[in-house]
């Protein structure tokens, strides 16, 4: 019997522990689900602590994973929200969240300069920091006359089995071809896609894999964002990047986007955190650390990033696009896997 | 072993805390979707031709490497386990090393090392390169069930056949006869670990069934029909689970060691240079190849990122680890209790068995959901946003193992140990205490480390459940990797594989002499 006790109260410690583990919510705190690369945004989060002395608690996924485990997270977490903040890679994400019911309006006064485009008409998400689609090419393999200057050059016959582009089901990638679909009407963008997988394009898991893909030779181009091209760049020399279109459909631009969860535990702190996030200092930051795009007049960039004013960008209303999304996305798995 | 465990207070509460926490999640996931509003839709996409054509590409694929994976797994385990051949203690742990290592890194460096040798990743990532990666993965666990088995056949019945018949008769005649449940174990254990594996598929671009759930996850969100693919799969893995259940049951999977059997070894004479180039060339493909191809990635550009990877990953070791033994205390506890209630019931099967086994061939996405939509409700607060709902996971996903582990040792202890102690009066516990767990302890000890290792890497359902602002080793490389430079993520990968590295060498220094002191006291 005293042997029986001396378990059930071994059990009991080990319980307690636990409990004690798990009891740590607090009103200082607040809970931010981030798609962005643990890389970049974990700098800015931990500035954020420093400077308010509110304790940040971070999950963190990416996007070579699709972000399967926030965004499933905070959809199943629906009932019962543990997260006070979405911080996503692009608009994509937190579109869904709206269009689910999950996130609530915030007009955060730090984003009253930031163009209209880049929010939402309800205030549910706010853009800040941008990044562009881009081929990235291999110089070794293409020299600069070569070089193709718009996403209708990729299905010619000279780049047959040599362009590569992520899989269109996941990612900015998604997000890419929906805006050429809103563009381009559905006619028009299908027989693109038809062609280009009549040229053999190469369908990679992740734009990391594309940028992986380009920079070993195996292929001489493909899409991706501008945070990989940067990152490619700094670790080849022979790796250059183009922004497509320049004189026809532009560039497509993605805007980070940050949202306030419905019923969050810690909505105060939250929309701190939003209008932190939405600041200068933090284009500031994100435009060093990954070369993104500053959505504030006046931020001061590092040599070499591009200028949104030197961009030509496609012309697209992101509510409309990610709806258009949802509309082909059928189709998208069928020409992936056809 | 005397009074049944069954009715023992020790085993209802286990048994009855691993239903709540663990089983129920899933059970009402289940019960959610069957009883949601419109299911016919998602029923119908179940069964469309699509989708079971995908199925039976992933039963092919999964079927070809349990077949080779028990084929070369059986040829190493005879040599190991059977042979008079130099280095076999090095063999027997060396090799084991794919199994502690997530596949995600072991397919990364494979890709790498085709592109860094022919320029292209073509042919690895294609299917046959996917059954090939998975076979180097699962051959060591073959090795480990089909040696146990090997290792504790009755040498008298090898002799006695040896005087009718040759080597090679006697071997197809008696021997593979006799490890024939360890065989279909292996072939079972297998086909489920690769029907189930999902992250080398997904890195090599193809489709299979388990990357169309993760589609249905993450492009549509749609959680019903990923959960009723998932139940698909449960159900193909069960039911071959219980067509084979008797086999299965009388396999001596994953022995530590083996006691009471007169092991022969065969001398290799003319053979012995051959054998020995076979485990040096096994040896070579499936440790040494991967861990180069990580090693020249760190180090081409200098040590900087390297000692970046260290400063990033160092953080995590404290927390990881404590967490991780933890749940290996647990994973041994659920374990030993499933094992000793296992053997103690007369049918060849029970009910904490099967729903061990069965928790251990869900997805892991599906597992991680389940966790997420039960216990994310105020009243369960204090797990779901802590630590505690980790360690369910773990303790969900490796119990099994930690079961089959320990039961083998038990199957081995003579009952009239126990029952000679009963009659002279010690009560339940202190005979489990003062003889069984003495007698075990190396299994134990196994059980516990195999439980630590795999819990600290445990990626795919932790990456679900993990709670906010807390670091843990696999979700930082993970997460870490994503737009990381190559070197880095060569580096991250590199310092978890040395510590694996490190881990199993501590595991067989320790466990060495616990074994030997142990079955020569038992001798």
């Amino acid at each position: 019997m005293a042997c029986r006790m001396k378990y059930l109260s071994k059990l009991l410690i080990i319980l307690t522990a636990l409990f004690t583990l798990s009891c740590s919510n607090n009103s200082s705190e607040v809970v931010v689900y981030t798609s962005v690369d643990q890389i970049f945004s974990e700098p800015v989060l931990k500035d954020f602590e420093k400077e308010t002395g509110i304790k940040v608690k971070v999950l963190y996924d990416t996007e070579e994973t699709k972000s399967t485990g926030v965004l499933n997270r905070i959809i199943a977490e629906k009932d019962n929200p543990q997260c006070d903040v979405f911080w996503s890679g692009d608009p994509v994400r937190t579109i869904v969240l709206k269009n689910k019911g999950i996130t609530t309006s915030y007009k955060s006064p730090i984003a009253k300069d930031i163009a209209a485009v880049f929010k939402d008409a309800d205030y549910h998400w706010t853009g800040f920091s941008a990044r562009a689609r881009v081929l990235i090419y291999n110089k070794d393999l293409l020299s600069e006359p070569e070089v193709p200057q718009s996403v209708f050059d990729l299905t010619k016959e000279k780049y047959k089995g040599n362009v590569t582009i992520a899989n269109p089901l996941f990612g900015t990638t998604t997000f890419h071809l929906a805006a050429l679909f809103s563009v381009l009407g559905d006619e028009k963008a299908k027989l693109f896609l038809s062609d280009l997988k009549k040229n053999k394009v190469i369908i990679a898991t992740s734009n990391g894999d594309v940028k992986k893909r380009v920079m070993t030779g195996e292929v001489s181009c493909g899409l991706t964002d501008t945070d990989d091209a940067f990152e490619a760049l700094k670790e080849k020399e022979n790796i250059g990047f183009v922004f497509l279109g320049q004189e026809e459909l532009g560039s497509l631009i993605m805007p980070n986007t940050v949202c306030l969860i419905k019923n969050s535990p810690n909505t105060g702190n939250g929309k701190r955190l939003i209008d932190y996030l939405l600041s200068k200092e933090t284009e500031a930051k994100l435009a060093k650390s990954c070369a993104q795009m500053p959505l504030h007049k006046g931020v001061e960039t590092p040599v070499g990033v591009p200028q949104l004013d030197n961009i030509l960008p496609m012309k697209i209303d992101y509510g409309e696009t990610s709806q258009k999304l949802e509309e082909i996305q059928n189709y998208l798995k069928e020409w992936v896997e056809n | 072993m005397g009074r049944k465990l069954t009715n023992h207070p020790l085993y209802f509460a286990v048994f009855i805390s691993f239903i709540i926490l663990v089983v129920s999640p899933l059970v009402y996931v289940l019960l959610t979707i069957f009883f949601e509003k419109s299911p016919a839709g998602n029923f119908s996409l179940l069964i469309s031709i699509d989708t079971l054509f995908l199925l039976f590409k992933s039963i092919s694929i999964a079927s070809a490497v349990a077949v080779l994976s028990t084929v070369f797994g059986t040829v190493l385990g005879f040599i190991l386990y059977k042979t008079k051949i130099a280095f076999d203690g090095f063999f027997k742990v060396a090799l084991l090393i794919p199994l502690f290592l997530s596949p995600y890194i072991l397919a990364v460096a494979w890709k790498d090392f085709f592109v860094l040798l022919f320029g292209s990743s073509s042919f690895i990532s294609s299917h046959t390169g996917l059954i090939i990666v998975l076979t180097t993965i699962y051959t060591p666990l073959s090795m480990l069930i089909t040696g146990s088995a090997l290792a504790n056949i009755n040498s008298q019945m090898e002799e006695s056949g040896l005087v009718i018949t040759n080597l090679r008769n006697m071997i197809f005649k008696i021997i593979l006869p006799l490890i024939k449940p360890a065989l279909l174990t292996s072939f079972v254990l297998v086909f489920i670990f690769s029907i189930s594996e999902f992250s080398v598929a997904s890195l090599f671009g193809l489709r299979v069934f388990t990357t169309e759930i993760f589609t249905q996850f993450s492009a549509f969100y749609n959680h019903s029909l990923a959960i009723l693919q998932s139940a698909l799969l449960i159900a193909i893995c069960v039911l071959l689970l219980f067509s084979e259940r008797k086999y299965i049951s009388d396999a001596p999977f994953l022995s530590i060691d083996s006691r009471g059997t007169n092991k022969k070894l065969y001398p290799l004479k003319k053979h012995k240079l051959l054998v020995l180039a076979y485990l040096f060339l096994w040896f070579f493909t499936t440790v040494v190849f991967p861990f180069l191809v990580l090693f020249i990635q760190s180090f081409k550009g200098g040590t900087d990122k390297f000692f970046q990877a260290v400063e990033l990953l160092l953080p995590t070791f404290s927390n990881s680890i404590a967490l991780a033994l933890l749940g290996a205390v647990l994973i041994v506890l659920v374990g030993f209790v499933s094992a000793f209630h296992s053997l103690n019931q007369n049918q060849k099967s029970n009910s904490f068995d099967n729903l061990l086994l069965l928790i251990f061939a869900i997805p892991s996405t599906v597992f991680g959901i389940s966790l997420i939509k039960f216990y994310n409700n105020p009243g369960l607060d204090f797990i779901y946003s802590g630590f505690g709902i980790v360690l369910i996971a773990w303790v969900g996903k490796f119990s099994f193992i930690a079961s089959k582990i320990i039961g083998n040792a038990i199957r081995q202890i003579p009952k009239s140990m126990d029952e000679a102690a009963q009659i002279e009066g010690v009560p339940f516990f202190t005979r489990q205490i003062k003889i069984l767990v003495p007698l075990i302890l190396p299994s134990l000890f196994a059980a516990f480390i195999i439980g630590f290792i795999f819990s600290l890497g445990e990626l795919s359902t932790t990456i679900m459940v993990y709670p906010p602002g807390s670091e843990l080793l696999p979700i930082k490389v993970f997460t870490i990797m994503a737009n990381a430079p190559q070197s880095l993520t060569s580096s991250m990968s590199l310092i978890v594989f040395s510590l694996t590295l490190v881990l199993i060498s501590g595991f067989f220094i320790m466990v060495k002499p616990l074994a030997k002191k142990y079955s020569s006291s038992n001798d």
